[in-house]
């Protein structure tokens, strides 16, 4: 287990060093500058600039530099908004990122859990049946257009929620509904294939004919085989829970990481870019390790590499 | 261990679902502000020197204060910082007197010194304003300002190193002389003399972007200086390069930078409380410009104690204006505070302020509409016909200063011959694409200078005239279009521009046969393919800077920087450069400036599209905001009736589209 | 009496011979398609997507209103039976935005065979009067290219590259597993972003015009480039599972070449996951597509796809009016295909099964 985490943070150190060297050059690559604005700027003025952000050092100086501020955690300045450093920014909007994104995740996996369990129970019946519904919404409609409608219904002919912004707990709700929902959706599909599957296997037979209530023979039976398939999805789900709130925050003006990095690329602030993209693979790998790790714990079979 | 493995994988999860409910938990539970809006974007910052754009323009107009303020109604110059101010006879001279009272936010006094140290930092090339061009009026601002210098001026050289005693961001010390002599070093890789060249030699002609930057980075300039009597030798340049134990740079002090004397530039403090600019020639608008937020002063000791960027952080920072700084939430909301040092403090009505960063304007729309802001300042386009529809009291729309237009690369064939432009530009039906397609209330465009200025009178052009362009399509070569070149239309992805864009391209094809490709890029590549000519015909905007043609017309000057169409027109240039800025008389200088408007419309380097307009949405209980065709709105002027709010608040009726109460 | 005995035994094998005659072996293939077949939903689904695809590729003869025609008279329609104004046939090339080819072709027998009628707006118009009902069939043939394209590009790429890694196992599959990892992990919206503005770049686009890689194109490969990883996982497992069974240890016995084995017969074996797979992964790039444009970087016009207008109605659903008809039909269009495919693909799943054979 030492071993295997040892190997995964060497591996890590060498992917945070390509990705970022990728991005890099990358960024570098896109045309326009992070000084180019609507009215041209003189060449002294953007000299100035230029001499200030260091970008006229040849670019293996700029790399090299680059790499040794970001061993000693300072991402730089930012290039669009002059009065932060990029670690100020970052620090600013990642724990609001991450808790509506961790509130998304686990309302997409308690809901999604719950629901193929009582699909799977209840196959073929009602619920089921409108359940799987439910569910096929989740997937096949794109999460702004549930956002709109959501916030149709539930702001404006309802007003239950506020439609943006972000200041008390109520402002997480629909943010975090709609991010999390077409996770919650596949989550309950693969709950209820995986639920179906172990359901039929003969050591369930044998609960049920010991007596156990149902109850009893889902939950601490059946779950763990059906896990399985759930977990291996979350890694994938992380990510793309990380790729929605993209829309997700832009819709509902919420101050996270989100808008940075589309804003950072399209307007080519270097370094802003380049920090988001070490927070998200940092994010994507620790996630994908921690999901390797929980197969290990739910299905001692499972060996880990 | 396989337990406890798993004991610490169940303690993760409780770990991170705790860390979720306490960050969801843990707001900031402020109480609401009395006025709410929202801002746009997370600005750039709070330093004026350094920004350019509207959504920083509000909160530094609100948390600084210039010589002069703009009334809300018509935009004249009204007492700030200076209580009055006199013009000199010839327009030349201008002096501000500042008034007793007012203050920082800290309590210290706002002196003449105050703004001549914000002057001084806003042209000084190191600072890099954008703006600064805007005092180039001044004399000697625009020398200063590029870091020009002849032998024999009185110059100022700025050191490394702050003089001893003073605070850690202070600018280095300054040392002051006469230019003797000067010249230039260029060390090569092996860190060694290349050689020495004249100070004035120009570059090599075939020369790229990259070897320009690299060549200046090998470059180290030598300056002789007579400092008091004492021949002194100063070298500039990189640190990497400056520093090398070279034979010729010894007995040279390092220094940052070398430029004219600031006393050279006119700008004088006779006292602290009298301010004095000498101008090169009359400009009718300088007064009104020091109301433009680039002009307002900082506060030197926070800057030089805190340095760059800590001093604009809310903890730190020290401004004199009607608000100052309380908190900033990154992307989420910055928070102004009434400052009780302000000298007209009494006069301010709201408490406190919050500036929201919401970039959508749907999302904006939706706040706005569900009573959580009381005025957006951007309303998305596609309902602002059903605005107008519905008549909703609370849709205010103002004719703005500023035009929409395209631009004609002059120098891609056949947009060089000016009937081509002119077929072009008359093909297109104004009035069609203003009313069906844009829909928002906007004027076809008649000329370049949008109306609204006082005293001036645009000549007209652009009528629709099918009949003419086809006319002049044909006598330029292309009957009906045949063999015209396909061109391309270049603007910046917007779904607003596309709609424009794409009604032109039709208009084009139905009317000409001129078939015309549609091309949209990121606005970073956009702007870079503009400002390196790299297009055909390209959208564009402009907003005025100050009310006076001038800020139009300006642009078009051969070489201008924003200029970008390669037109050049020596006339025009006569005019604009010279003749009208040496023109004291007023209606002489309106008729000058409109004979250079006369001569870009026949030369037509730009379609004119049309005149925009501001449009926003305020709430009735807001008080004492107008339109102006700045479409600016000086916090300090508005007030929140807070019981006609609470009455609007408790109101039952949510219906979407609902009236205002007429 | 050794006779009857005789018969009696003849009768028997004869018996057992003709059941034995019935007994065929069915390719997993067939099996596969007979299951498929009992699965009523999936049948559906396959001959709703089938229509959809013929309908899309037909899209130009149908008596449909032009899609990139502005109609100032009628911006924002409402869903309405009003008679559609005439197709002009001289505008052709401007209102359908075709430049020649087999697509005119198609508009040129529609012209001749409708003449200037077409079906009215019972979708209603955009903000510049463009009917949606068009604009749905038009867009789903870029929607579904997009996603039929970009799948396949992963495709080609994830199995070669999830074979490989599979049957040589050891070293190069740990590698290549690792390089894999390290690409899980960065964050694809980034590159895409970067990328497109990258790719948007003049010189560059004139490069690439110069063999013949127009913007769509593009958009396919990389998003293509996206997907085939979890693709080449996927096929990397099934073939360490495949690869010790009998057949391939035939194979090598007999010395057949590894790669002959790889591709001759361990992918083709594979294909039944892939395919489950791929039918899976079309809707992800539908609704990658969607998310694209909503951030601006997907196809642009005069283009138009289901992303694009699922956005446009997006943007035109405010609480002062609400456009519904041009969210919901693009919407009801892009929902019922992905629906379709991830039903389909789910009895594609059950049925190559193969656990369920002969059942």
């Amino acid at each position: 287990m030492i071993r295997f985490l040892a190997r995964r943070l060497i591996w890590f150190v060498i992917t945070i060093w390509v990705v970022m060297s990728v991005s890099f050059l990358l960024a570098r690559a896109a045309p326009g500058g992070p000084f180019t604005q609507e009215r041209k700027l003189p060449p002294h003025v953007e000299d100035a600039w230029r001499e200030k952000y260091n970008l006229n050092d040849p670019l293996i100086v700029q790399y090299v530099n680059y790499f040794v501020n970001l061993a000693q955690f300072d991402l730089g300045l930012s290039f669009k908004m002059h009065d932060f450093t990029v670690n100020e920014v970052i620090a600013a909007g990642f724990p609001i990122s991450a808790s509506l994104g961790l509130m998304a995740l686990l309302f997409a996996l308690t809901l999604g859990l719950f629901a193929g369990v009582v699909s799977a129970v209840r196959r073929g019946g009602f619920w089921d049946l409108s359940l799987m519904a439910a569910a096929t919404v989740g997937i096949a409609v794109p999460s702004f257009v549930i956002a709109s409608v959501l916030i149709l219904l539930f702001v404006f002919t309802w007003p239950v929620f506020p439609a943006a912004g972000w200041g008390q707990p109520i402002n997480m709700v629909l943010p975090a509904f709609c991010l999390g929902a077409p996770y919650a959706a596949y989550i309950s599909r693969l709950t209820r294939t995986g639920m179906l599957e172990v359901l039929s296997q003969d050591y369930i037979r044998t609960a049920y004919a010991k007596g156990l209530s149902t109850r009893t023979v889902v939950l601490r039976h059946a779950m763990k085989g059906a896990m399985l398939p759930v977990v291996s999805f979350l890694g994938p789900a992380v990510a793309g829970i990380i790729v929605g709130s993209l829309v997700v925050e832009k819709i509902f003006a919420i101050p996270g990481l989100g808008v940075h990095l589309v804003n950072a690329a399209t307007l080519n602030d270097y370094t802003m870019m380049l920090g988001m993209v070490l927070v998200y693979t940092v994010l994507l790998y620790g996630m994908n390790t921690l999901v390797d790790l929980s197969y290990r714990f739910i299905d001692p079979r499972v060996e880990l590499e | 261990m396989h337990a406890f493995g798993r004991k610490l994988f169940s303690l993760l999860v409780v770990v991170l679902t705790l860390f979720a409910a306490y960050v969801a938990v843990s707001f900031d539970e402020q109480p609401a502000a009395d006025f709410t809006f929202i801002n746009g974007t997370e600005i750039e910052s709070i330093d004026p020197a350094v920004v350019t754009g509207q959504p920083e323009g509000r909160i530094i107009r609100s948390i600084f204060e210039g010589l002069t303020n703009w009334d809300p109604k018509d935009l004249s110059p009204t007492p700030g910082v200076a209580k009055e101010w006199k013009v000199s006879e010839d327009g030349r001279t201008i002096t501000f007197f500042l008034r007793d009272d007012a203050r920082w936010s800290d309590g210290s006094p706002v002196t003449a010194d105050d703004f001549l140290y914000a002057y001084r930092r806003f042209l000084d090339p190191i600072t890099g304003a954008r703006y600064a061009y805007q005092m180039h009026y001044v004399v000697g601002a625009k020398k200063y300002n590029l870091g020009d210098s002849k032998i024999g001026d009185p110059v100022e050289i700025e050191l490394i190193e702050p003089p001893k005693g003073a605070l850690e961001f202070a600018r280095g010390e300054v040392v002051r002389g006469t230019l003797r002599a000067r010249d230039k070093v260029i060390v090569d890789e092996s860190k060694q003399i290349a050689k020495i060249v004249p100070y004035d030699q120009s570059p090599p002609k075939e020369e790229s972007k990259q070897q320009a930057i690299e060549r200046r980075r090998r470059t180290i300039k030598r300056y002789t200086v007579d400092v008091d009597g004492k021949t002194c030798h100063f070298k500039v340049g990189r640190a990497e390069n400056r520093d090398l134990p070279l034979a010729e740079f010894q007995d040279h002090e390092p220094a940052r930078q070398l430029l004219v004397d600031f006393s050279t530039v006119g700008i004088r403090v006779p006292d602290p409380h009298t301010l004095e600019f000498k101008l090169e020639n009359k400009v009718p608008y300088f007064v009104k410009l020091t109301g433009f937020y680039p002009l307002y002063p900082v506060h030197r000791e926070t800057i030089e104690r805190f340095g760059y960027p800590q001093w604009t952080h809310p903890e730190n920072v020290v401004s004199n204006g009607a608000f100052r700084l309380g908190s900033r939430q990154i992307r989420d909301r910055i928070r102004l505070v009434k400052n009780e040092q302000y000298w007209d403090a009494e006069n301010v009505y709201l408490n406190t302020i919050d500036a929201l960063a919401v970039e959508s304007a749907n999302t904006g729309l939706n706040m706005y509409e569900n009573r959580q802001v009381d005025w957006i300042s951007t309303v998305p386009t596609a309902i602002v016909p059903e605005l107008i529809e519905q008549e909703r009291p609370d849709f205010k729309r103002a004719a703005y200063l500023t035009i929409a237009f395209y631009r004609f690369n002059v120098n891609v064939k056949p947009l060089g011959d000016v009937r081509i432009r002119r077929a072009l530009t008359l093909a297109i039906d104004r009035d069609r694409l203003v009313k069906k397609i844009i829909r928002g209330g906007q004027t076809p465009a008649t000329s370049f200078v949008p109306p609204g200025i006082a005293g001036y009178d645009s000549p007209t052009c652009c009528e629709y005239d099918p009949e003419e362009a086809r006319r002049l399509l044909a006598e330029a070569g292309f009957p009906d279009g045949d063999g015209f070149p396909k061109l391309t239309l270049l603007y910046n992805s917007s779904d607003d521009l596309k709609k424009i864009a794409e009604s032109i391209q039709y208009n084009w094809r139905d009317t000409l046969g001129v078939e015309i490709e549609l091309a949209n890029q990121e606005w970073g590549a956009f702007l870079t393919r503009v400002h390196s000519m790299d297009y055909d015909i390209a959208r564009a905007g402009w907003i005025g800077d100050y009310v006076d043609p001038n800020t139009f017309l300006d642009m078009f000057v051969t070489d201008g920087g924003n200029n970008e169409t390669g037109w050049s027109n020596e006339e025009y240039d006569d005019l604009i450069l010279n003749r009208i800025p040496a023109e004291d008389d007023d209606e002489k200088r309106m008729q000058l400036l409109r004979q250079a408007e006369e001569i870009l419309l026949r030369e037509m380097p730009i379609i004119p599209l049309y005149y925009g307009i501001s449009s926003a949405m305020v709430r009735p209980y807001v008080k004492g905001y107008h339109n102006n065709i700045l479409n600016v709105h000086p916090l300090k002027d508005i007030s929140v009736d807070q019981e006609e709010k609470a009455r609007f608040l408790s109101r039952d009726d949510r219906s979407r589209g609902e009236g205002e109460g007429r | 009496m050794s006779n009857a005995t005789g018969q009696h035994e003849l009768e028997k094998y004869a018996a057992l011979w003709e059941e034995a005659q019935g007994v065929q072996g069915i390719s997993l293939g067939q099996d596969a398609w007979r299951r498929l077949k009992r699965n009523r939903g999936a049948v559906i689904s396959l001959i709703g997507l089938v229509s959809i695809a013929l309908l899309a590729l037909l899209t130009p003869m149908l008596p449909l209103q032009p899609p990139q025609r502005v109609d100032t008279e009628r911006i924002f329609a409402p869903p309405t039976f009003a008679a559609a104004p005439a197709v002009e046939a001289e505008k052709v090339d401007a209102h359908f935005g075709i430049k020649g080819g087999i697509n005119l072709l198609m508009v040129k027998i529609r012209l001749a065979v409708f003449g200037e009628w077409s079906v009215p707006s019972i979708c209603g118009t955009d903000e510049l009067g463009r009917d949606t009902l068009a604009r749905i069939f038009w867009g789903a043939r870029v929607s579904l290219a997009v996603g039929i394209v970009a799948t396949l590009v992963s495709l080609v790429i994830g199995v070669s590259y999830g074979a490989v890694a599979g049957y040589f196992g050891g070293r190069v599959d740990n590698v290549m597993m690792r390089i894999v990892d390290m690409l899980y992990s960065v964050p694809f919206i980034c590159v895409v972003i970067m990328l497109v503005s990258i790719l948007n770049d003049k010189a560059v686009k004139a490069v690439l015009e110069e063999y013949g890689i127009n913007q769509i194109a593009i958009f396919f490969i990389i998003v293509g480039a996206i997907y085939w990883l979890t693709m080449s996982r996927v096929v990397r497992g099934q073939v360490i599972s495949l690869k010790n069974e009998q057949y391939i240890e035939a194979a090598r016995t007999i010395g057949a070449s590894r790669l002959r084995i790889i591709f001759r017969h361990l992918v083709p074996n594979v294909l039944s996951v892939v395919i489950v797979y791929l039918t899976l992964t079309i809707p992800s790039v539908m609704l990658f597509e969607a998310f694209l444009s909503f951030l601006g970087l997907g196809v642009k016009a005069p283009e138009v796809s289901w992303g694009l207008l699922v956005n446009q109605g997006f943007s035109v659903i405010t609480p002062i009016k609400v456009y519904w008809w041009l969210v919901l039909f693009p919407g009801l269009a892009l929902a019922m295909t992905l629906y379709a495919l991830n039903f389909l693909g789910d009895g594609l799943r059950d049925a190559l099964d193969p656990r369920l054979k002969n059942k």
